[in-house]
């Protein structure tokens, strides 16, 4: 094997956390006035040190399209601004060789004010390029870009798909030998986002190096050949064959899934009311542990409420399948209307006549409201399996192992 | 084996790395256009404004001179109050763009790398351009009232350079203070002000120096902002200058020094801009 283009050793960042929150009222001058009666006393340590990252090391080949998977706080942002030098590690080394350029936004810089023209300059030389060089690609870039029309414009009369086309075509024209990209495919229509990862392909085919952070695994999947697994700031899954790196990652979260609801921390929102619990249980009232397609099913949640009752309470199970394809919500205050009052005694139900899922794992996302404003809020807090059913009762089952949405139809011909 | 050039880790460098910064000198130049550019957008009469601004100053500033200080001829007066507040105005405005640029820029500063103190560079770099103006119209009065200058004008460059030495040091180390303590933004206006009063721009040095207490007079004139402003007076007007050369070098190493500390400061909490701005 040859050496390495870029070798990270044991790198780690901390942040230290200063305690305001609970004494909102304090300023900073304050805080440090308290801190410093404190330590006159006592040596404790009052900010707490929390690692983003722990030791990351691995190495990348010339030519290695790395994929970084993890989900969301799991240092992957982190990791990039390291290697994009935006942020110094607070341990370790890494050495790279060659030119780097890093996309962790597209329009870096950009100034609503200033024409297309004048924003290709100021963008390229924000992310590294010469004015040689941008002279020489101009041509290239306006056509990558489809504005050539609007060049003297300024950009803030621009639509939201042509800044982010003009801008993604700058960085694409950048030529370096490693690329650094953050989830700059999330923007733009679909069209776009094709032809990014078909110029990112081809970028990579000449031999470049990138590294790719997504939430979305079929991007992943069709730009990377090799990825890893972050977790918690540090290395879950050691750099390998990509679709290894994502079917080890659906796994864990499928297993997070699986843990009981009400220990849970990982929430957002004003808890006012939470998830307690959350079961399947079929149509004569027993609790399953899976669905199978085409079956009545309901969901059935248990709440724990910080007053005697929570008035108006919406409730939304948004569903994933294993690739992380939204497939479907559901949500109370959209299909009907909120519920009026909930108490901790209630029970609350979703019930699906037939259910409308393909044989696979799904993971959901929950989330609950209390006048529209988020009470709770869980990512991936229930999981399940469904499995093979006879949805259109035809004795036939859909080809296929992707998961997909079955639908009560009817054919004719007249 | 392949030779691995660029390396990342915790230690922060110990001063500029001269080479790193001439790379991005096109970064440099494109925010400095930036900067100019957006001022002029969106305007009816465009970039006169340049023009404008600065004469609107001098004149104004000019013209109340001649009323308070009645002694010298009035066109000398104007002159002299007018040099005294051009350079003053960019010294002001350097000091004051400066210390706020990193601040402004954090959105580019959290999402690129490139050496940080182009930023600050930059800001010098549009106050110099602005600067330039006036100075041209600041010529073109001088030569109105007063005939064209004397040989001492060819100075007047190297009192500007001082100027922004000295202005760059000031901002340079609020830039850097100004990431963690936002409070640097209510300190400099008040700094600025003081700079006006405690230097002869509106009054001449005469009657500073009348006022002063005899053992305060060294320290006042160890002020490097007295000796940048007298001296560029006098490479305007000619006319002897009143500061003893000893001091002009000895604030000139205070510059330095000043200079020193502050792209030292800069430069070790280089690594650690983005986790704080």
């Amino acid at each position: 094997m040859s050496d390495p283009i870029i070798h990270i050793n044991n790198v780690g960042k901390s942040y230290k956390l200063k305690h305001l929150l609970g004494t909102s009222k304090d300023d900073m001058f304050i805080h440090s006035l308290k801190n410093w009666t404190k330590n006159l006393f006592s040596r404790s340590q009052a900010d707490e040190e929390f690692w983003a990252l722990q030791n990351i090391s691995f190495d990348i080949q010339k030519g290695d399209r790395v994929g970084i998977i993890g989900r969301n706080g799991a240092g992957k942002s982190t990791l990039l601004k390291i290697l994009s030098r935006i942020v110094a590690p607070t341990t370790g080394r890494i050495e790279y060789d060659g030119r780097m350029a890093s996309l962790l936004e597209v329009g870096t810089g950009f100034h609503g004010d200033l024409s297309g023209r004048e924003n290709i300059y100021l963008n390229g030389s924000i992310l590294g390029m010469s004015r040689k060089e941008i002279n020489a690609r101009f041509d290239e870039i306006v056509a990558f870009s489809e504005v050539e029309k609007f060049l003297d414009t300024p950009v803030k009369r621009y639509s939201s798909g042509m800044y982010v086309r003009l801008a993604f075509a700058v960085a694409a024209h950048l030529d370096p030998e490693i690329l650094i990209v953050d989830e700059v495919l999330a923007v733009g229509d679909a069209a776009f986002q094709k032809k990014c990862l078909g110029k990112m392909r081809e970028i990579s085919g000449q031999g470049k190096t990138i590294l790719f952070v997504s939430h979305n695994m079929a991007a992943i999947q069709n730009l990377c050949n090799k990825s890893l697994v972050l977790k918690n700031g540090q290395v879950d899954f050691s750099i390998n064959d990509t679709n290894q790196a994502i079917r080890h990652f659906i796994k864990e979260s499928i297993v997070l899934g699986k843990t009981q609801l009400r220990k849970r921390t990982d929430r957002e929102g004003e808890l006012q009311i939470k998830f307690d619990g959350i079961c399947l249980v079929d149509k004569n009232g027993v609790e399953v542990n899976g669905i199978k397609s085409g079956e009545e099913i309901n969901f059935v949640i248990e709440t724990k409420v910080e007053a005697k009752k929570i008035n108006n309470v919406g409730i939304a199970i948004t569903i994933y399948s294993d690739e992380g394809i939204e497939m479907m919500t559901l949500a109370n205050h959209i299909a009907d209307k909120p519920f009026e009052t909930v108490s901790e005694d209630n029970k609350l139900f979703c019930n699906i006549k037939k259910f409308p899922l393909t044989k696979g794992d799904y993971v959901a996302n929950l989330s609950m409201y209390k006048d529209g404003i988020l009470q709770d809020y869980i990512k991936e807090g229930f999981s399940f399996t469904v499995y093979e059913g006879d949805f259109y009762g035809s004795g036939k089952i859909l080809p296929g192992h992707k998961p997909s949405v079955l639908i009560d139809h009817q054919w004719k011909i007249k | 084996m392949l030779c691995l050039k660029t390396i990342i880790d915790s230690r922060s460098a110990s001063f500029l790395d001269i080479k790193e910064i001439l790379r991005f000198k096109d970064l440099l130049w494109n925010l400095s256009k930036r900067d100019v550019l957006i001022r002029y957008k969106q305007t009816f009469i465009g970039v006169l404004w340049a023009v404008i601004r600065p004469l609107i100053n001098i004149l104004i500033f000019g013209l109340i001179a001649q009323f308070i200080e009645r002694s010298a001829s009035l066109s000398d007066k104007f002159i002299t109050v007018s040099a005294g507040v051009v350079l003053w105005t960019m010294i002001s405005t350097a000091i004051n763009d400066i210390s706020n640029s990193m601040v402004a820029n954090s959105n580019i500063l959290t999402k690129v790398y490139f050496p940080k103190i182009i930023i600050p560079l930059s800001s010098l770099t549009v106050c110099l351009i602005d600067f330039f103006i006036s100075f041209i119209i600041l010529l073109v009065l001088r030569i109105f009232y007063l005939g064209l200058p004397g040989f001492e004008i060819l100075l007047a460059p190297l009192f500007v350079i001082y100027a922004m030495l000295f202005s760059f040091s000031i901002g340079l180390f609020f830039a850097a203070l100004n990431i963690k303590f936002r409070d640097v933004k209510f300190v400099i206006p008040v700094l600025v002000q003081i700079g006006f009063y405690v230097c002869p721009i509106f009054l001449s040095l005469e009657f500073y120096l009348d006022k002063l207490p005899e053992n305060l007079e060294p320290i006042f004139l160890l002020n490097p902002l007295v000796n940048i402003i007298e001296g560029f007076k006098y490479s305007f007007l000619g006319e002897p200058m009143t500061v003893p050369i000893i001091y002009m070098y000895a604030s000139l190493g205070i510059t330095f020094l000043f200079l020193f500390i502050s792209v030292r400061y800069f430069v070790k909490f280089e690594k650690t801009f983005a986790d704080f701005v």
